[in-house]
């Protein structure tokens, strides 16, 4: 018990040191800095635009001091104008670090702080408890070099061979999981073949069904910075959503098949399969409801900014959400085939491979 | 889009059965719910307080429809909604500090047209955006830490508070693992079009680490990550009570 005080102790002050240089880290910066002393608002001017939104926009008078540059110590003052509703604008408040441009007006928040303190106090908690923190951070790591390496080669080649690579990346950061997790052993194989196998069919069947139609319905140009090639893009951020959802499956499958042979060594490989789809359906459920509140929550700005600029809950479904909910669509298919496919690779392997 | 809906519908009930009905139901009664909480906050209703009152009703649909044993669907349910409860209180001084709301310079081009005077609290809504991003992953981890954990409880009823605790954290363990990769993959599928964006318009490191999508993105990845993490104890916790009320 006392040593885990002191590993608490000594992670805490770490973590603390941590973010006490990102709050005062400003002399790395090129761009001034102010820290926010005072703010007054000089001007409200509330308006009702066509759509019947009343919004209130005020102009602000901050001031502050410089906390880098040659100039540190010196009090400047800017004027901001913002909407109440800070859709694209932002209010400053005293305490706040502004980094401004080279004439001294507001360029953006320093977040950074922000950043550290969070990843902090997940760290932190994590040794509070008694988890397997060596093989969580170890595949974190891994899996963030991987996706550095796979942002960097999309940006040398210009998306020219963004699928491509999209599926490459998600070979490898399936496999790092899957191995960090369970190791280089027979389960992780199977859960391997089985996540590759429903993916790619989830992914084949959906562009087969969704050519049928022409791609009707779904505005792929709409995707987030309209980042072309549009097919390319979509697939692959398919392809990324669901992967950890469908690698969680076939790993509860296929460990629970695992565990039934160990306790009946003599049972039947039709017998197990069945249990395998028992299983795999009280998964579906949970499963997509992850996906789907991401994607809905992914889209809240735009969907209300459609919203209250007087369109139709129709039209604003149709212009945002379609992308969206063909995502979800796809990866829910997904999500079904991987039960039987994986309930079948599983059935096979425990009973040729496990006597 | 039609025809994906068909083949998934067809798939669901060639694999689960009548179960694929229930399962449809729920996924329907959650697709209203949430449309109904877009109208409510378009039409000037407080933003959180709309969000809490549906996160509820989505995460009894959740649970409830899902869950079998009433047991398991009640821990799990009690585990949810302190978790929301405490998404809430870290989400929103953490927001109001690295105020990371609404849209960034990068989306410029879609706002193109848009009356931006939109008369809705846009900080309010990057809270709500955090909490429902939670939902699925914070009622699915809490159900499967809770089934798991009653599993073992109910075949060794003299477990002591410590053993329940450690019980609780290796199978929180598997879970834990897992949904973070969820996590991670899913910031992944969101942000490369960001980063490819943010590389185009010639960002330094330090611009990068201030974006206020880049970090909104963190933060929701983080915060997330927060509730699975909590789960574990508070599961634990609320099993080992009712464990202890019983003798």
């Amino acid at each position: 018990m006392k040593k885990n005080i002191k590993i608490l102790l000594i992670v805490g002050m770490m973590i603390a040191i941590f973010n006490g240089f990102t709050y005062f880290d400003s002399f790395m910066y090129h761009d001034p800095i102010v820290k926010v002393e005072t703010v007054r608002n000089l001007q409200k001017s509330t308006s009702t635009d066509e759509y019947k939104n009343t919004d209130t926009q005020i102009t602000q008078l901050v001031t502050g001091k410089l906390i880098n540059t040659d100039k540190r110590g010196k009090r400047v003052k800017f004027k901001n104008t913002y909407y109440r509703s800070q859709l694209i604008d932002t209010k400053y408040s005293m305490g706040q670090q502004v980094i401004l441009t080279k004439n001294y007006s507001p360029k953006n928040v320093k977040r950074d702080t922000s950043i550290v303190f969070t990843l902090g106090l997940v760290v932190f908690l994590l040794y509070c408890m008694k988890f397997d923190r060596r093989k969580l951070f170890i595949s974190i790591l891994i899996n963030v070099v991987i996706y550095y390496g796979y942002i960097s080669v999309i940006i040398r080649t210009h998306n020219s061979v963004l699928l491509p690579l999209a599926v490459i990346t998600a070979l490898l950061i399936s496999a790092t999981a899957l191995l960090v997790i369970l190791g280089p052993t027979y389960p992780a194989l199977m859960a391997y073949s089985s996540t590759v196998l429903a993916t790619t069919t989830a992914l084949l069947l959906s562009t087969f069904v969704l050519s049928l139609s022409g791609y009707s319905g779904i505005h792929l140009e709409l995707n987030d910075f309209e980042l072309q090639p549009y097919l390319s893009v979509f697939l692959s951020q398919v392809i990324f959503s669901v992967l950890g959802v469908i690698l969680d499956e076939t790993m509860d499958i296929s460990s629970s098949l695992i565990e039934m042979k160990k306790e009946l060594s003599d049972v039947a490989e039709n017998t197990l399969f069945k249990s395998g789809i028992n299983i795999g359906r009280e998964l579906i459920g949970p499963l997509i409801n992850i996906l789907l509140f991401i994607v809905i929550a992914e889209n809240l700005n735009v969907v209300l900014l459609y919203l209250s600029n007087g369109n139709s809950i129709g039209y604003t479904m149709n212009m945002t959400l379609s992308l969206g909910i063909a995502q979800l669509l796809i990866s829910a298919i997904g999500i079904v085939l991987t039960v039987p496919i994986t309930s079948f690779i599983a059935s096979r392997v425990i009973t040729r491979r496990m006597k | 889009m039609l025809y994906l809906f068909l083949t998934f519908v067809v798939l669901l009930l060639m694999v689960t059965g009548t179960r694929g009905l229930t399962l449809l139901f729920g996924l329907g009664i959650n697709i209203v719910s949430v449309i109904a909480l877009l109208i409510l906050i378009a039409d000037g209703f407080n933003v959180l307080i709309t969000t809490g009152i549906i996160a509820m009703v989505i995460l009894v649909v959740a649970i409830y429809m899902n869950v079998d044993n009433a047991n398991t669907a009640n821990t799990a349910f009690k585990t949810s909604l302190i978790i929301m409860l405490v998404i809430l209180l870290i989400t929103i001084p953490l927001e109001f500090w690295a105020s990371a709301q609404g849209m960034g310079i990068e989306n410029q081009d879609e706002l193109e047209g848009f009356s931006l005077a939109a008369g809705l609290s846009y900080p309010e809504l990057a809270i709500s955006i955090i909490v429902i991003n939670s939902l699925g992953v914070i009622s699915e981890t809490s159900v499967a830490i809770t089934s798991g954990l009653n599993e073992i409880v109910e075949n060794k009823p003299t477990l002591t508070p410590q053993e329940i605790f450690d019980d609780g954290f290796s199978v929180g363990n598997k879970i834990l693992n897992t949904q973070t990769n969820t996590l991670l993959f899913n910031f992944f599928a969101t942000t490369f079009p960001l980063f490819f964006v943010i590389h185009s318009l010639g960002y330094k490191f330090s611009e990068i680490l201030n974006d206020k999508l880049v970090v909104s993105e963190v933060l929701t990845t983080l915060i997330c990550t927060i509730g699975v993490i909590l789960t574990v104890p508070i599961t634990s916790y609320l099993v080992y009570r009712k464990a202890n009320k019983k003798i």
